[in-house]
């Protein structure tokens, strides 16, 4: 089980990636990007206890960024800008 | 995820030195409740390049300088320094230009309404409804599906643009070539010692930038994630000005008693020229602070927002929708001063306008949809 920030361009990108994680069925929640990840102030998607990856959005380009987290505000970035690179622990 | 007790911790620091600094720029020679205010001082630097020829505001602010090269500096340091942009630039800068129009309607950028209201000046209080009002609208529109679109990374060039363009400022500022102009009297005229405010400039920058320090992004994340940690910046910063005006005896509590402190006393114009600003700021994604943060981390959209910014209050000033701030004269004789009726257009459209830009990306995004 892995938990994951994904960081969008605009706040309506994460509004509709957090849509279709709840559809997935996941525990997700929008919210600021964490200042550890980036200078900048927009919105992400925290999805808590993913066991089996996260799903591709439907609007790939809207993604800035996506990592998973590890402990003590470390992180492993997962998103090599068309896909997630990531198989959980 | 909650946010750290160390960021809060951080946040609230650095609220309260800027207040403390705010305060002490005007101990040490800037206007009345004016350590900082974006859109002025962008609006006399502009002035002090001779881009409009209102003669008491003219002069090149240091603090301004100092808040693009202390993010700058900091985002260097932090290996933060990215060079980006491409997001709706003219969008942008129409949005800047109309942000500067609600500013110097109501005499002061969200960052001096604080500080305004920590002197106790309660226009600032009607402003801060205002300024509410206008997030709440652009929240709307964003969560309606309102976007500017992505950026996308840029040369370093477009990246140091800006801080090289203040560098330069800096120069002219220190020689002081025949073609700049310095005010010789009124709010241009009143300034602390250049190497103090650059100092300031150069502090509050770098502690804006570490912190993401946003006036709007407060009250955005307080109304979108219940979020408080950029609002407590906001309120750090209020509780350390008004401490400090108590202190040097700059507090006067009041709506219609705030002569000489750059203000003015019309309730309707003071509301709705910050809801222009709120309404405008949130749209872009920043306070007028924050653009030049970003501008300084190498955001060339945040560049022509300031831009935008710029050429706005030159348009203020050559056009006569600034208002004009209350004033006595010696022998007693009140002027209440207040907004022109071009002034009052000039915000009429600025709602217009941005509501256009509001109304045209959110459908943008229904089309986008419907398409697919």
């Amino acid at each position: 089980m892995a938990d994951y920030i994904v960081t969008f361009f605009s706040h309506f990108g994460a509004i509709r990636y957090k849509k279709e994680t709840e559809q997935a069925k996941l525990d997700s929640v929008l919210m600021p990007v964490p200042r550890f990840l980036s200078s900048s102030c927009g919105t992400c998607v925290r999805i808590n206890n993913v066991e089996a990856g996260l799903p591709l959005p439907s609007h790939p380009d809207e993604i800035e960024s996506a990592v998973r987290l590890r402990e003590h505000e470390t992180y492993i970035t997962i998103w090599d800008g068309s896909r997630f690179t990531d198989i959980c622990d | 995820m909650k946010t750290s007790k160390k960021e809060l911790i951080i946040i609230s620091v650095f609220g309260i030195l800027t207040g403390i600094i705010a305060v002490s720029l005007v101990f040490f020679g800037n206007p009345a409740n004016m350590g900082f205010c974006i859109a002025c001082f962008i609006r006399d630097t502009v002035g002090g390049l001779g881009l409009h020829s209102a003669g008491v505001v003219q002069y090149i602010r240091p603090e301004i300088i100092g808040l693009i090269l202390g993010s700058f500096l900091l985002s260097l340091v932090r290996k933060e320094f990215a060079p980006k942009g491409g997001s709706a630039t003219i969008t942008r800068f129409i949005l800047g230009f109309f942000v500067m129009v609600g500013c110097l309607v109501f005499l002061g950028c969200p960052f001096r309404m604080i500080l305004r209201l920590s002197a106790g000046d309660l226009n600032a209080l009607i402003g801060l409804l205002g300024f509410s009002c206008g997030i709440g609208v652009g929240v709307f529109f964003l969560k309606k599906g309102f976007s500017l679109k992505r950026s996308y990374r840029q040369p370093v060039t477009e990246g140091v643009a800006m801080p090289v363009i203040a560098i330069v400022l800096l120069v002219l500022l220190v020689t002081a070539p025949a073609f700049i102009i310095f005010s010789e009297k009124g709010p241009g005229s009143m300034h602390a010692p250049i190497i103090l405010s650059l100092c300031a400039g150069l502090l509050v920058g770098g502690m804006a930038q570490y912190s993401r320090l946003c006036m709007v992004g407060g009250i955005r994340d307080l109304i979108l994630f219940r979020e408080k940690k950029l609002i407590l910046g906001f309120g750090a910063i209020f509780v350390a000005a008004l401490i400090g005006n108590l202190i040097t005896g700059k507090f006067n509590l009041g709506l219609t008693n705030q002569f000489g402190v750059v203000a003015h006393f019309d309730i309707l114009w003071n509301f709705l020229g910050m809801l222009l600003v709120g309404y405008g700021c949130v749209l872009l994604g920043g306070c007028p602070l924050r653009q030049l943060i970003l501008a300084g981390e190498g955001n060339s959209d945040s560049a022509v927002t300031v831009l935008g910014l710029a050429v706005g209050a030159a348009f203020c000033h050559n056009f006569g929708i600034a208002a004009t701030a209350a004033s006595k004269s010696a022998d007693g004789v009140e002027n209440v001063g207040g907004v022109s009726t071009t002034g009052k257009i000039a915000v009429i459209i600025g709602l217009i306008v941005v509501t256009i830009i509001a109304i045209v990306n959110t459908f943008q995004v229904f089309k986008r949809k419907s398409e697919q």
